[in-house]
């Protein structure tokens, strides 16, 4: 792994040096141009018994086996404009991501006509914004940390919407203002708890309002969105559906309803404020997702991260909370204590009280702009998870013995051609 | 070892080369103001430094007088132009065009290789605006700002 980064970086090198000769070679504006992105990176915990995901729309999560996966991404964008006011994008990422591997990770798509000089409509496939950094969590180079914040962008792993929106800009007093309104049909294949993957697919409407003024930027976002499809739940289905459990256990049966996703409904709301005056750097965001589906229980999360630069060096430290507010969700009893059913109340019992989210963080790390376009970084994370913490987040090993604290270790490379 | 000996020979003699080029380059280089400049056909008569920067760092799209702006770079100035008009190393610049680019925003103004492929794009664009060495400008384009 270590010695597969000694062959990559040359090469890296010398593709990004190929394309900057394209892009200039001649003296007259080009119409189309591309552009890269991309993170080599290697990630580790100190823990065997729990796996580290970066968010849950990955299928590989990293233990103290460590793993290049997780943190490791390349992109392409190509602009294309036609003429001062229309342009098409098309941004796709090579990363790990459960479903379809072209069609998910094809992150932008998009036409987007200036309408003036301060109002932008886009049409297509976009980037979802529903926090500050959604639609530029892959693009690392661009904030300090190896990953965005993971107890606030963990838990949101949707990475784009098809659809509109129509972001208008004001200036006022010095700054500039900007209110964006989008809406659209957002299609993300999820791993899920049951076997199999959830195919959601949910129509979401949102608005943000930020305000940048000098070294400061504020924001305000609010996304509404409701699920129109099932996760793969036949496997606890089936059984709850037969003639046995009907018999003996119809009780049972009340949990349906909960269990379903079709027709429950997200609200997320966030506050974010960031300082950047070129030496010192903060950000912190705090949000509440309420929702009425089991599976994503309504729970609240927020970061601080307060950073100092120091030359070509930037040393950061990151604190994060998120947690869930649900209560447990009582199986009922079989009419006839069968061992066999008993098995059954357990396992429902568990996948059904595994959703929580209880986790705090801190983090210390470092990144080194060693060259104008590329940067190292080194962090590592301290993770507190209490009672309740379930598998949002992380890989639970089979027997649930989930470790309260672990320790994650990353370090990577960062680029942009 | 001999092969280590041709190696160690090798790295020294090209961190002279190395320093010898550095000293040529930056010798009288090092003073040279950069001027913004403009159309001719533009009735654009000058630019303040805050307008030049709101234009640079894609906070605006267009020129005061209400046309879209065509914003080009030198890439060898790039560096110096940004530290000059933003107190920011070129790194910061970068990581902030690659959160605008990438989340499709704005896309970052088009670099050319050296001063005489900018005064040619701003002389043939009416809405270019660009930058070069001060000491390259002629009267095929306009000086809106200068930046010492």
């Amino acid at each position: 792994m270590i010695k597969a980064k000694h062959h990559v970086l040359p090469f890296l090198l010398s593709v990004m040096t190929f394309v900057t000769d394209v892009a200039i070679a001649d003296n007259k504006l080009s119409a189309w141009s591309l552009k890269g992105f991309g993170t080599l990176a290697a990630t580790g915990t100190d823990s065997n018994k729990i796996g580290f995901y970066r968010d849950k729309s990955q299928t590989q999560d990293a233990d103290s086996g460590w793993g290049i996966t997780n943190d490791s991404q390349l992109g392409a964008q190509v602009d294309w404009k036609a003429n001062e006011s229309l342009q098409a994008t098309v941004q796709w990422i090579a990363r790990d991501h459960a479903g379809n591997f072209f069609e998910q990770n094809l992150d932008w798509a998009f036409l987007r006509w200036s309408v003036q000089d301060d109002v932008d409509i886009r049409l297509g496939r976009l980037g979802v914004g529903v926090f500050s950094l959604s639609d530029y969590r892959n693009i690392s180079y661009a904030y300090p940390w190896i990953r965005p914040p993971h107890e606030f962008y963990s838990t949101i792993p949707y990475y784009h919407i098809d659809g509109a929106d129509i972001t208008k800009k004001f200036s006022i007093d010095d700054g500039y203002l900007s209110v964006k309104l989008y809406g659209g049909y957002s299609y993300n294949q999820l791993p899920t708890q049951t076997s199999g993957i959830h195919n959601q697919q949910s129509p979401a409407t949102g608005a943000n309002i930020s305000y940048e003024k000098g070294a400061w930027q504020a924001r305000l976002g609010y996304t509404y969105a409701t699920i129109t499809s099932n996760p793969p739940i036949q496997d606890l289905l089936t059984p709850i559906n037969s003639p046995l459990f009907t018999q003996y256990w119809p009780d049972i049966k009340q949990l349906i309803p909960a269990m379903t996703m079709r027709g429950k409904e997200y609200h997320f709301g966030s506050i974010g404020v960031a300082y950047d005056d070129g030496i010192w750097l903060s950000q912190m965001e705090a949000a509440y997702i309420a929702s009425n589906t089991l599976w994503s229980p309504p729970r609240s999360s927020a970061y601080l991260s307060i950073g100092r630069r120091i030359s070509t060096v930037t040393l950061y430290s990151l604190f994060g909370i998120a947690k869930t507010f649900q209560n447990d969700v009582n199986v009922p009893n079989p009419l006839v204590p069968n061992p066999a059913l008993l098995a059954y109340q357990q396992q429902f019992s568990r996948i059904l009280n595994n959703n929580g989210i209880n986790e705090q963080s801190v983090s210390l790390g470092a990144r080194w702009d060693f060259y104008n376009n590329m940067s190292l970084k080194a962090q590592w994370s301290h993770y507190w998870l209490g009672d309740h913490n379930g598998s949002r987040q992380w890989q639970q090993s089979v027997d649930n013995t989930t470790p309260n604290a672990v320790n994650v270790m990353s370090t990577g490379i960062d680029f942009v051609f | 070892m001999s092969c280590l000996r041709v190696l160690i020979l090798y790295f020294n003699t090209m961190k002279i080369f190395t320093a010898l080029l550095l000293f040529f380059f930056t010798a009288g280089k090092s003073h040279a103001d950069i001027v913004v400049i403009g159309n001719l056909k533009n009735n654009l008569q000058s630019l303040n430094s805050v307008q030049v920067e709101d234009i640079f760092m894609g906070r605006t799209r267009s020129l005061p007088n209400g046309h879209f702006a065509l914003p080009v770079c030198q890439s060898t100035l790039r560096p110096v132009f940004y530290q000059k008009l933003t107190t920011k190393p070129i790194e910061q610049i970068n990581a902030y065009w690659a959160m605008l680019a990438f989340r499709g925003q704005i896309s970052p103004p088009m670099e050319f290789p050296d001063d005489n492929s900018v005064l040619s794009i701003v002389n043939e664009n009416r809405d270019a605006i660009g930058y070069i060495d001060s000491r390259n400008v002629n009267n095929s384009v306009r000086v809106l700002l200068r930046l010492n």
